[in-house]
């Protein structure tokens, strides 16, 4: 390196070591930003390579699989027969839902080891170990393989034996996973079947297969199965590509919050850099040296930012990973593997991100700085100067983003569209505020009665700490916003849901298991002292507009069928559309899915591929069906009884005789004399548990990312007011020496900022309200399908106010702290002489 | 080794045009001194700046060691500054983040002209000894007036710039430091214009010049 270089730089950042504080939050702007950005990007492309992998089962490729039509499962003989008519690269699939005594869900997925082809063990056979492993795996009394996440998550440890519900045990945990098993507890198949009481498996599933193989299996298949493509991969994509976009954008807001941080920190190191610059260039350092050292020290930050903020998000994505990925199994099917997995990609965006967003940041007005001539470059009134310009120009800039907002939101179509008009409001908001904080303190100035001197100055020395708290404000804005905006959606989204769950679940017991003949049951039950109703649901899956649909049929005189609650329907009333639909097989009611992703309007007809070919039917009312990310279409059930002769049942909704009160002890019993496992049916309330459980974990990394983002923000503010305290030591040490107190000084410094934390809070609620309101009346329509009523409380914004305050009073006591400290040397600078 | 002709300048405020030099004629020989003197205003600190090249002049030439510096581009001015010229202000401009000894050595090690000699020389003929590892804002004024003295020297520059380099000092000091500066200028070879508003500073140059309506004028 050229000497003279190597002196501009050593110049240049030796400023971070004479300054650890600016160090400091620069460190932590960098890392917070790219920490939070890189969790959710790690999390969503782990997500994503597990998705890719999800056709292959222990390593096995699944191009295809066998299920049966009627979701009966298939019995051990039709295997048997299947493998010994040739097709070896069959392999037999059970999974089960089982929960233990505590309530927590847990998946079990049971195969035939031996019917794996050899290559899944490459690699394994060395292993002394491997022999006597797969052996108790397959032998009594079997080994049940459960991901160290769940063990930790069930407490279990190796080889006790987790206790389920209904008292039944799983084999001797042994704690390891093989790729793809995610949450799942593998076991083998001859475990399964003992634990079930049942020898059909869910599905069987098929390797590589050539196309006259293919065509045999079809030929050798009875007809109560089919052969379908395993589409799983492609599905989980599509289902959940909205929720991961929904991270995307949180993680970039955080990031943006982060960014605000190092814009204070870098405005604040140019401020204390500007006489060095000045004299660099006085001294002759000509601006090609600069910049490429100003360029190098961006290259520096990048690479720590990257670096720390890597690990930083390795760390919160190792910690979230396991609510969403048990959340993302709940709700979609979809198994993300517990073990996170990094890619060097990933290493490679966050420092693109980085390097954009310091250049952005350091380099860009470091390089506005040095394109000044020496003599401007070195003038305070020039900066402040600066200052006003900059205020009036993000201004202005923020009212074309906001008129940019207003044409692109009519535009929106898909969720990316959405949420970049979403980043531009908060931008065009984040943008006008120094203007409007401007005016603010104008407008307090010139209310204050002019006897009132002190106050008049406590409001006037607002313009001195304007600049500093700039970014700080800035970066409030946008958390508070984000909070409030998403925290409303939740709120709307949970009273929606809880209220919909009322109406939907409201049978006290619901019963599904293939053992039983649910014709039978509502015959035999019927006469029963314990039941007052029962509704026996039957389905069809089927593929619409190339997602994956459900057609129920339903008894449309059952006692949830009567008060189905509608979004929209045909003709006066909601109840008058559901008659309509009981009384004219040709009608159908969709969910909102259907309406808003398909875009099917009410008295609209809708292809449906029955057993005869397409049948049209016309639309007359669309439901809610808050979550679901299938299509859902209902029809009586003799409508489809007789359109699809593959049907399957989808289970019994039992009403308990409310004058009984040992109903439900009477019906269990009952259940168990016809042959029902106490697994096979659940309780309304177990129902409500698991449903607000999955919900309320869904939304953990929502509310865990909301308050990490006011965290950020939080250090934007104390980072700022400590270095205004740096700043004006010596203005301080002035005021001291006329006689002012602490205390009134630190009113100095308090009462501006909360002027202008109330005005951010202010101006955050409707803000946050209009991020809701997009939120849900737009991106969760296009995302999910679905709409809900807005619930806009002023509790939150107040608990927000609550928290504001106390950030502020947090960081006014770390700064008396260091005032304080610096006081004496900056008093003794005051009378110094030669 | 420099020149002025014909040196124009002016400024405009609110609208209004002020000529602060009109029509300048300036010579100096190498290894001189001279105290350029002034009222407040009178455009003093503007002619150090456009002989330093820090700033364009309307009208008319600066030459210096051959260089053509009021049309000369940035980056040849940037080179002059740093190898043949240096300047020493009212204010010290030293680097806060640096020690004093990185302070002294910044601009020799800029242009690569080391004399570890001459810099143990000005050290302690500065009275720098002992202050080496503490930083700018641990010495007084004095003492961060000889550091930026010895920055200023230690490169044996042909020309050396000072605005007003003890009018933050007592009269004490002043003369003290004043009386070190020229001595060193004179053994370092250099050339010595210096801005001031002092009758007693402006003894210790060869010569004195008066700048009064734009115009250089001898006070003998």
């Amino acid at each position: 390196m050229n000497t003279g270089f190597y002196w501009i730089l050593k110049a240049l950042l030796s400023h971070y070591w004479r300054h650890p504080w600016q160090t400091l939050f620069l460190t932590i702007g960098l890392v917070a930003g790219v920490g939070l950005w890189s969790a959710v990007q790690i999390i969503n492309q782990h997500a994503e390579a597990s998705y890719q992998q999800a056709q292959s089962l222990l390593g096995a490729q699944a191009s295809h699989w066998i299920r049966s039509r009627r979701d009966e499962g298939i019995d051990q003989s039709t295997y048997i027969e299947l493998r010994r008519a040739g097709f070896r690269q069959l392999i037999p699939v059970i999974e089960l839902e089982v929960s233990n005594a505590a309530g927590v869900s847990i998946s079990i997925i049971a195969t035939d080891l031996l019917a794996l082809p050899e290559t899944v063990f490459d690699g394994e056979q060395s292993n002394q170990d491997f022999s006597k492993t797969w052996l108790d795996f397959v032998q009594p009394p079997y080994r049940a393989w459960v991901p160290a996440v769940l063990a930790a998550e069930l407490d279990l440890e190796e080889g006790a034996q987790l206790e389920l519900r209904d008292g039944r045990k799983l084999p001797p945990a042994l704690i390891q996973a093989r790729e793809q098993q995610g949450r799942r507890v593998l076991v083998d198949i001859g475990a399964a079947i003992s634990l079930s009481g049942s020898n059909r498996f869910s599905y069987l599933s098929v390797g590589e297969i050539t196309p006259a193989e293919y065509v045999r299996l079809v030929a050798n298949l009875p007809g109560s199965l089919e052969l379908i493509e395993n589409q799983q991969h492609l599905d989980l994509q599509q289902l959940t590509a909205s929720l991961h976009s929904h991270l995307t954008a949180m993680s970039l807001l955080s990031f943006a919050v982060g960014l605000f941080i190092v814009f204070n920190a870098v405005r604040f190191s140019l401020w204390y850099r500007r006489a060095t610059l000045l004299d660099l260039r006085l001294m002759g350092c000509d601006l090609r040296h600069l910049m490429s050292a100003i360029l190098l020290e961006t290259l520096v930050w990048s690479l720590i930012g990257t670096a720390l903020g890597f690990v930083l998000g390795v760390a919160l994505a190792q910690v979230l990973l396991p609510g969403l990925g048990a959340s993302l199994q709940s709700l979609y099917g979809a198994t993300v593997d517990a073990e996170l997995g990094l890619s060097a990609w990933t290493l490679l965006q966050a420092w693109s991100i980085t390097l954009i967003g310091l250049l952005w940041a350091l380099a860009w007005p470091l390089y506005r700085q040095l394109q000044r001539s020496s003599l401007e470059a070195g003038s305070t009134d020039v900066m402040l100067a600066d200052e006003t310009i900059a205020r009036r120009r993000l201004a202005f800039a923020a009212l074309l983003l906001a008129c940019l907002a207003w044409v692109a939101y009519t535009q929106i179509e898909t969720v990316t569209q959405g949420f970049a008009v979403l980043g531009i409001i908060l931008f065009a908001a984040a943008w006008i505020l120094p203007f409007l904080l401007a005016r603010a303190l104008s407008l307090v100035d010139s209310l204050l009665p002019q006897r009132h001197l002190l106050a008049r100055w406590m409001i006037s020395d607002g313009w001195s700490q304007l600049p500093a708290l700039r970014s700080a404000m800035m970066a409030l804005l946008l958390a508070l916003t984000a909070n409030l905006g998403v925290g409303s959606l939740v709120d709307s989204f949970r009273d929606a849901f809880v209220g919909w769950l009322e109406v939907r679940q409201s049978a006290d017991i619901y019963l599904r298991t293939p053992n039983l003949d649910y014709q039978a049951l509502e015959t035999s039950a019927g006469n029963a002292s314990w039941l007052a109703d029962s509704h026996h649901r039957i389905g069809v899956s089927a593929r619409w507009r190339d997602r994956p649909a459900l057609i129920r049929g339903i008894d449309p005189r059952a006692t949830d069928s009567l008060v189905l609650p509608l979004s929209r329907w045909q003709g006066e009333s909601a109840a008058s559309a559901r008659q309509a639909w009981r009384e004219q097989p040709a009608r159908v009611l969709v969910n909102e899915q259907v309406h808003f992703l398909a875009g099917v309007e009410i008295g609209e007809s809708i292809a449906l591929q029955t057993d005869n070919g397409l049948r049209e039917f016309e639309v007359v009312g669309v439901f809610y069906d808050y979550g679901n990310p299938y299509f859902q279409f209902y029809l009586p059930d003799d409508v489809v009884a007789s359109n699809w002769s593959h049907h399957y049942s989808r289970g019994i909704a039992l009403w308990l005789n409310p004058q009984n009160k040992s109903a439900m002890q009477q019906a269990e019993s009952s259940l168990k004399a016809m042959g029902a496992q106490p697994g096979d049916w659940i309780s309304q309330a177990q129902i409500r548990r698991l449903s607000v459980g999955i919900f309320d974990r869904t939304f953990a990394i929502t509310a865990a990312m909301n308050l990490l983002t006011m965290i950020v923000a939080a250090i934007a503010l104390l980072a700022s007011l400590l270095a205004i305290l740096h700043e004006r030591m010596p203005q301080f040490a002035q005021w001291r020496a006329l006689g002012l107190r602490q205390s009134e000084q630190l009113l100095l410094v308090a009462i501006p900022l909360l002027v202008f934390c109330a005005i951010v809070w202010l101006l955050s609620i409707p803000l946050g309200a209009l991020l809701s309101w997009i939120l849900i009346h737009k991106l969760n329509i296009i995302s999910f399908g679905w709409s809900m009523p807005l619930v806009w409380e002023i509790g939150p914004a107040l608990q927000l106010a609550v928290v504001v305050l106390l950030i502020c009073a947090a960081t006014l006591l770390s700064v008396s702290f260091q005032w304080r400290r610096q006081m004496p040397q900056a008093l003794a600078q005051l009378g110094e002489t030669v | 080794m420099l020149s002025i002709k014909n040196l124009c300048k002016s400024y405009h405020y609110a609208e209004v045009r002020q000529d602060v030099l009109h029509q300048l004629e300036f010579e100096m020989r190498s290894a001189s001194s001279v105290a350029l003197l002034g009222e407040s205003g009178s455009g003093k600190s503007t002619l150090l700046h456009l002989i330093a090249g820090l700033d364009r002049p309307d009208s008319g030439e600066i030459n210096f060691a051959g260089y053509p510096i009021h049309s000369e581009r940035e980056s040849i001015l940037a080179e002059l500054r740093r190898s043949q010229m240096s300047l020493v202000f009212q204010q010290f401009h030293l680097i806060p983040t640096l020690s004093i000894l990185d302070n002294i050595r910044f601009q020799a090690a800029l242009c690569q002209r080391f004399d570890n000699h001459y810099e143990t020389e000005l050290i302690e003929r500065l009275g720098l000894v002992g202050q080496l590892d503490k930083y700018p804002h641990q010495l007084s004024r004095g003492q961060q007036q000889r550091v930026a003295i010895a920055r200023s020297l230690l490169h044996k520059p042909q020309l050396v710039l000072a605005d007003e380099p003890t009018g933050n000092l007592d009269e004490n000091s002043s003369l003290e430091v004043m009386g070190l500066f020229s001595d060193l200028v004179k053994q370092a070879g250099s050339s010595l214009l210096m801005v001031t508003h002092s009758q007693a500073m402006a003894e210790f140059m060869d010569r004195r010049v008066w700048l009064h309506n734009g115009k250089l004028a001898e006070t003998g």
